[in-house]
């Protein structure tokens, strides 16, 4: 059985789709998060308020997301984490 | 070559002193790695750290008030709350490697929630245990104890992550040197009373525990790497 994730590793996932794939679709990064909608919906609002994340709208009122200066940086403060917490077994 | 018996002629003739140092020393290491931990913590608000940072707080305030104890056999206000905050620091530490297997929901506090209130109890109950025996025998039973668990979870932590995280074997190193003072304190308050070389080793193995802490802290605070 897969194991679940943790809420730190569920952002990083999320925020990582959005680096990996500019300008990524909502629909797109709800498959990439592999969340049910409801939890992905509360995880964006989130990132969104912590403003590790913009959600853009075009003048074609098409949805698309980017990654903040904070979440590009979370994203390197994650790996620093995820090793102390390993090394310290935490 | 061993250390030469000058040193601990040294120190015989400096005990204020050199105590004094030692415990300042001890404070300082562990007000930084509460200090430099306390980033990770903020953007992660991992429980593991938050347990680990709420250790080193607590051996932060131990190690100063241990400066202000002439004697353990004597009573004072001083050694009361210094033992409380030894005892806890250690479930702490014990706690930061076990609260996975323990938690199902995030605790809104890691000083006060049901498991830790658990600890408080048992700490108080050991205080009050070692007030009316005198010395410190609950103290270092206790922690002897907790110390030997720890050891058995760092070493299954070292089973299943040595090869990726190499700090695994320094952390079941640093838990079995812990395992080892408490058991030499133990041995050295019961059946070595007033050998000094005894004491002076036993204050070095503690320096050598709580630097190997302080730099895997420093090392995994310090280093930047992409994902």
């Amino acid at each position: 059985m897969a194991k679940k994730r943790e809420r730190l590793e569920v952002i990083k996932d999320i925020i990582r789709s959005i680096r990996d794939n500019k300008n990524i679709k909502p629909t797109r990064l709800l498959y990439a998060s592999n969340l049910s909608p409801q939890m992905f919906k509360e995880y964006i609002n989130e990132l969104i308020s912590k403003g590790f994340i913009n959600l853009d709208i075009d003048d074609k009122e098409k949805k698309t997301f980017s990654l903040t200066k904070k979440g590009n940086d979370f994203l390197e403060e994650y790996r620093i984490i995820e090793d102390f917490v390993e090394n310290f077994g935490l | 070559m061993g250390i030469p018996l000058e040193f601990y002629q040294i120190i015989a003739q400096n005990k204020i002193l050199f105590r004094f140092i030692y415990s300042m020393i001890i404070a300082f290491i562990c007000l930084i790695i509460v200090i430099k931990t306390d980033r990770l913590f903020r953007i992660s608000s991992h429980q593991g750290i938050r347990y680990f940072r709420n250790a080193f707080f607590f051996y932060c305030i131990a190690f100063l008030l241990r400066i202000f104890i002439i004697s353990p056999n004597y009573f004072s206000l001083a050694k009361i709350i210094f033992e409380f905050f030894m005892i806890m620091a250690g479930f702490f530490l014990f706690y930061s490697l076990l609260w996975k297997k323990l938690e199902t929901k995030k605790d809104l506090s890691s000083l006060l929630n049901s498991k830790i209130l658990l600890f408080y109890i048992l700490t108080l109950i050991l205080v009050i245990f070692d007030y009316l025996f005198g010395g410190y025998n609950f103290m270092f039973i206790s922690q002897v104890f907790l110390f030997f668990i720890a050891s058995m979870i760092s070493y299954q932590n070292y089973q299943i992550k040595n090869k990726k995280h190499k700090f695994v074997r320094l952390y079941l190193v640093v838990m079995l040197l812990n395992f080892l003072a408490w058991s030499t304190n133990f041995i050295f308050a019961n059946f070595l009373g007033g050998r000094l070389r005894f004491l002076a080793n036993i204050y070095i193995l503690n320096l050598i525990i709580f630097l190997i802490f302080l730099y895997g802290v420093t090392k995994f605070t310090r280093k930047k790497k992409k994902i």
